[in-house]
């Protein structure tokens, strides 16, 4: 039905999963204003691209989780993000023309967000990198200082202890 | 890697979250589609992670919900206007011009070329609207006539459980009446609430009446016919509810006139009770 793109079955996703999207847009892009745009955005791609979803390739729900991470990533990239989080001076970070200079304080410990506190720091740093920060593992390799096969395997290994950490 | 350390291998969780290279993501679609287990340890971890992300959701703001459904109501009328045929797509030319005539004659040629696509759309989306139009008088019909069923089936049913429930009583006295030795093989009977003083007439087993005639039934006493009420055809299937009977000694039918009589018409005596 949502694959005719059918407007009421639309509404139904929507207030079926739009909190567990929110939740995941929020602890990425950390800020609120940012996070409604994303929101907007992947709701709408959702809406345009559903014929594209291919049950074979996983849920729905995950399909909609990738393109909400995706989204989030792309955006913290896009206005070099990272930047003007890691403690600059507001001044350099004008230029990104766009509404938000004022910085909000850091949301933390939302959505999937919750799950890290109960990791180990090691692991929790290497989710942060690679999920939270978009990292690939070839950059957090350099970034750690870490040959890339052991990245690989320690983010394998957080992921199982993340998953464990799950209800 | 056998199939258990690959399920165990924290690829899944990698793939799931998006965070699986191109390579390894072929590769863990193909151990899906070759290997059940793989799948259904995937479609585990996805519903796990989708429970948690519902269970630490955060709503968002109210506004958003609002503005989010009226882009998509936009699009989809965009979307829905775009299957309807552009009739004056092809009149469509800027105003202020000032190009060679080579120029014309090309645009000219691309306007004949767009009128005539916007032709053929045209019959080809008369041609669907026609179709549908068909289709809907088609199904319209098929519901008028089933609700005219329905109907009838409604009706039929009232009176069967009229039936039962008239036999089911146990004041009923049932009267049969035989035919007169004009008509032998003619029988019905006359259900008969000595209590309430209803009476019913079982017609099933009478020939139709002739066009313009009807069977009325007589409540005899003391050798005097009383109209019992004329019996509606279309009911002959079950009980037909008649006129009360306070009294009688026995009970006849005859054919009258369509809307019967006010005293039975001598010789048309079709059936008789004993008394």
């Amino acid at each position: 039905m949502l694959q005719s793109r059918d407007a009421s079955a639309f509404n139904y996703l929507y207030e079926h999963y739009a909190p567990a999207v929110y939740g995941i847009i929020l602890p990425i892009v950390n800020e609120t204003e940012v996070a409604n745009d994303i929101m907007q955005e992947v709701f709408l791609s959702i809406w345009k691209k559903i014929e594209s979803y291919d049950p074979a390739k996983g849920r729905l729900f995950t399909w909609m989780l990738n393109i909400a991470r995706n989204a989030s990533i792309d955006l913290l990239r896009s206005r070099s993000f990272q930047n003007a989080r890691k403690n600059q001076p507001l001044m350099e970070t004008v230029n990104w023309n766009s509404g938000y200079h004022v910085m909000q304080p850091e949301i933390d410990a939302i959505g999937l967000n919750k799950l890290l506190e109960k990791l180990k720091e090691e692991q929790r740093v290497l989710i942060e990198l690679s999920y939270f920060k978009g990292y690939t593992h070839e950059e957090i390799a350099e970034i750690e200082g870490l040959p890339l096969g052991t990245v690989k395997t320690r983010i394998r290994n957080a992921l199982i202890q993340l998953r464990n950490l799950m209800k | 890697m056998n199939v258990k350390e690959y399920i165990s291998s924290g690829i899944i969780e990698s793939y799931v979250l998006g965070l699986s290279s191109a390579e390894e993501a072929e590769e863990l679609e193909r151990m899906c589609a070759a290997h059940s287990e793989v799948y259904q340890a995937r479609s585990i971890f996805e519903e796990q992670l989708e429970r948690n992300a519902i269970l630490l959701g955060v709503q968002p703001p109210k506004k958003l919900k609002t503005l989010i459904l009226s882009e998509i109501e936009i699009d989809a009328e965009l979307l829905a206007s775009k299957r309807m045929p552009a009739v004056t797509e092809e009149k469509k030319t800027p105003l202020i011009f000032n190009f060679t005539p080579r120029l014309w004659k090309r645009m000219a040629a691309a306007a004949v070329v767009l009128l005539a696509t916007s032709t053929i759309l045209n019959f080809y989306f008369y041609y669907q609207y026609d179709k549908y139009n068909r289709e809907y008088s088609n199904l319209l019909s098929a519901k008028k006539q089933q609700d005219t069923e329905h109907e009838q089936m409604q009706k039929a049913m009232q009176g069967y459980a009229t039936t039962v429930n008239v036999m089911a009583d146990t004041n009923m006295a049932v009267i049969n009446l035989h035919g007169m030795h004009n008509h032998p093989e003619y029988s019905a009977s006359v259900y008969w609430n000595k209590k309430s003083k209803d009476v019913y007439l079982m017609a099933k087993d009478l020939p139709p009446p002739p066009q313009g005639r009807a069977y009325q039934l007589w409540a005899m006493m003391d050798g005097t016919p009383v109209d019992a009420g004329v019996l509606d055809w279309n009911n002959k299937n079950w009980l037909t509810p008649m006129n009360k009977v306070s009294a009688a000694q026995s009970f006849a039918i005859t054919l009258e006139k369509e809307g019967g009589s006010d005293s039975p018409t001598a010789g048309s005596m079709y059936l008789v009770s004993n008394p």
